[in-house]
């Protein structure tokens, strides 16, 4: 697969994709601020909710 | 001469087609990078997938080993906070890249360990784990089907005989038949098995609470503490269970690169990882405990009676097989991008085949294996909690989480990821330095451990050292030496 030359278009083809997605800043449905405020939020609520009353 | 023309761009498309389809199914199998319209799995579907994954009898096992160590009230404790940090540091390390770009985890392993480095790793935590998980579980599916047999004849289990076996040979060999048939039979079978678990476990849940009250069940003591200090019983049952979570490692990246996006790469595994994994080792805990068994191919037809006893068996059996399929599935998918050139080579199915040789072995010479697989499952963390704090601290703190697929698929002898004859000391020094402190911290063979372990637990020490090393060193002498294209 390596030395066949189709092949090697079609990764220079996917990776032009992803860097042209890059450039425009159109990542569709990424992880914002929120989603990480929001993970560690609950992950803190969980631990220390459990903590406190299981230990 | 119209017709010849007509045929001629007929048998153009086709050929282009064809060609298509090729490099589509090549993409699948992890050798480029998923586009966006090629991903199968919005949320719901990757959360089925992931609640299949999680909620197979691995988790029975795991509650009831904690069952062991500490109370249902504790253990319950223990579950939640141990899962979901494990679930939590392990998706961020693993998902978030792989939902954003399509890639396969090992080929963007290879901008934190270089393209030989991602084989050791890949080796040390994919070959072992899961040839292990593949034992155990086939080991239990055995158990199972033995278990039922026996309950249909009227006679006494024999779990490490003969029947046993054979029943998990054939569970090893049934599974790398679905496999082999890409990742479309893998989807249909989470579909159906995944929501049909969840129904069981609920059903094996009421069945314990119309025996005990949750009072009464709470109020039960553990089946065998190790320690007389009830807090370092606690700890340990944690660190079982950060194990459990971080043991995700090496699985739900390959998963992650069939969903749609970044955030239906995450999410799901809250839902469905951490979720299903911590009700299906809660149900494990409560009816080990109540009944004074830890082994769920057991407890199951004490809780149940023969009829339910045969169906549950019988399902949990079966539902053991998809979790067998998705982890041998993402180990296969990760073996075809770490090999060399003559491993990829070899056919899917051959590959597949070969990759079940040991699993066999083992649940033909060492049936023993099942009974001290949490000692197995918590050595697996002194690497895959140091492997997540590498993940998370080279892709969000030192990558501002851009990944170049350009450098990552072409040719690495002369690329950006060559780093030192294609292995990165510092990431390879800093997964050693998460694994020595772990061991340090805490020693799985001895539960032998600091005074820090009862307040640190092992797996944080490890993942943060690992992670912390490898952002020092990394900025000190990587980008003077134009490794690994840091920004």
């Amino acid at each position: 697969m390596e030395n066949d030359t189709a092949w090697q278009n079609e990764l220079a083809r996917r990776a032009r994709i992803y860097e042209d997605i890059e450039a425009r800043g159109r990542f569709e449905g990424t992880m914002g601020a929120l989603d990480y405020a929001a993970v560690t939020a609950l992950t803190l609520v969980l631990v220390v909710a459990f903590w406190f009353w299981g230990a | 001469m119209t017709d010849h023309i007509a045929h001629g761009t007929l048998v153009t498309i086709e050929a282009e087609h064809e060609e298509a389809a090729r490099h589509r199914a090549a993409a699948e199998r992890g050798d480029a990078p998923l586009l966006p319209s090629e991903r199968l799995w919005g949320f719901w579907e990757f959360t089925y997938a992931n609640s299949a994954l999680a909620i197979a009898t691995w988790a029975f096992l795991i509650g009831g080993a904690i069952g062991l160590f500490v109370g249902p009230k504790e253990g319950i404790a223990a579950i939640v906070i141990g899962n979901i940090v494990g679930v939590v540091l392990t998706a961020l390390a693993t998902t978030t890249m792989s939902g954003r770009y399509g890639v396969e985890q090992f080929v963007a392993l290879r901008s934190q360990f270089g393209y030989n480095g991602s084989r050791v790793v890949y080796v040390l935590a994919v070959v072992v784990l899961t040839m292990g998980w593949l034992a155990v579980l086939a080991m239990m599916f055995g158990r199972s089907i033995d278990g039922l047999m026996a309950l249909s004849a009227g006679e006494a289990a024999n779990p490490t005989g003969i029947k046993m076996i054979i029943a998990a040979v054939g569970a090893i060999l049934v599974t790398w038949f679905i496999v082999a048939r890409g990742p479309t039979s893998i989807k249909f079978f989470n579909m159906v098995v995944s929501p049909a678990l969840v129904i069981l476990m609920v059903v094996m849940l009421y069945l314990i609470l119309s025996h005990h009250s949750f009072g009464e069940l709470l109020a039960m003591p553990a089946l065998s503490p190790p320690f007389e200090d009830k807090t370092l019983n606690f700890i340990v049952a944690v660190e079982v269970n950060l194990a459990a979570g971080f043991s995700w490692w090496p699985y739900i990246g390959n998963l992650a690169r069939l969903t749609k996006n970044e955030r239906t790469a995450f999410w799901p595994n809250i839902l469905g990882i951490f979720g299903a994994a911590a009700l299906g080792e809660i149900v494990g805990l409560l009816a080990a405990v109540a009944l004074g068994e830890s082994d769920p191919t057991i407890w199951m037809t004490k809780i149940a009676g023969p009829v339910i006893g045969i169906i549950a068996l019988l399902f949990v059996a079966f539902a053991n097989m998809t979790s067998m399929a998705n982890i041998l599935y993402t180990s296969i998918v990760g073996l075809r991008q770490v090999g060399t050139a003559s491993v990829r080579a070899i056919s899917w199915g051959t590959v597949l085949f070969l990759f079940c040789l040991i699993p066999l072995g083992l649940v033909v010479v060492y049936p023993q294996m099942y009974d001290g697989f949490f000692i197995f499952l918590v050595w697996t963390s002194a690497l895959n909690s140091a492997l997540a704090g590498i993940g998370i601290v080279d892709y969000f703190f030192l990558r501002g989480q851009k990944l170049d697929m350009r450098s990552l698929h072409g040719p690495q002898e002369n690329g950006p990821y060559r780093f030192w004859g294609g292995f990165n000391p510092i990431g390879l020094f800093a997964l050693a330095v998460g694994c020595i402190v772990y061991v340090a911290v805490f020693n799985p063979q001895t539960l032998a451990s600091l005074p820090a372990f009862k307040y640190l637990t092992a797996s944080l020490p490890a993942c943060v050292a690992a992670g912390a090393v490898h952002y020092v060193l990394t900025r000190l002498f990587a980008r003077g030496r134009g490794w690994g294209q840091y920004p």
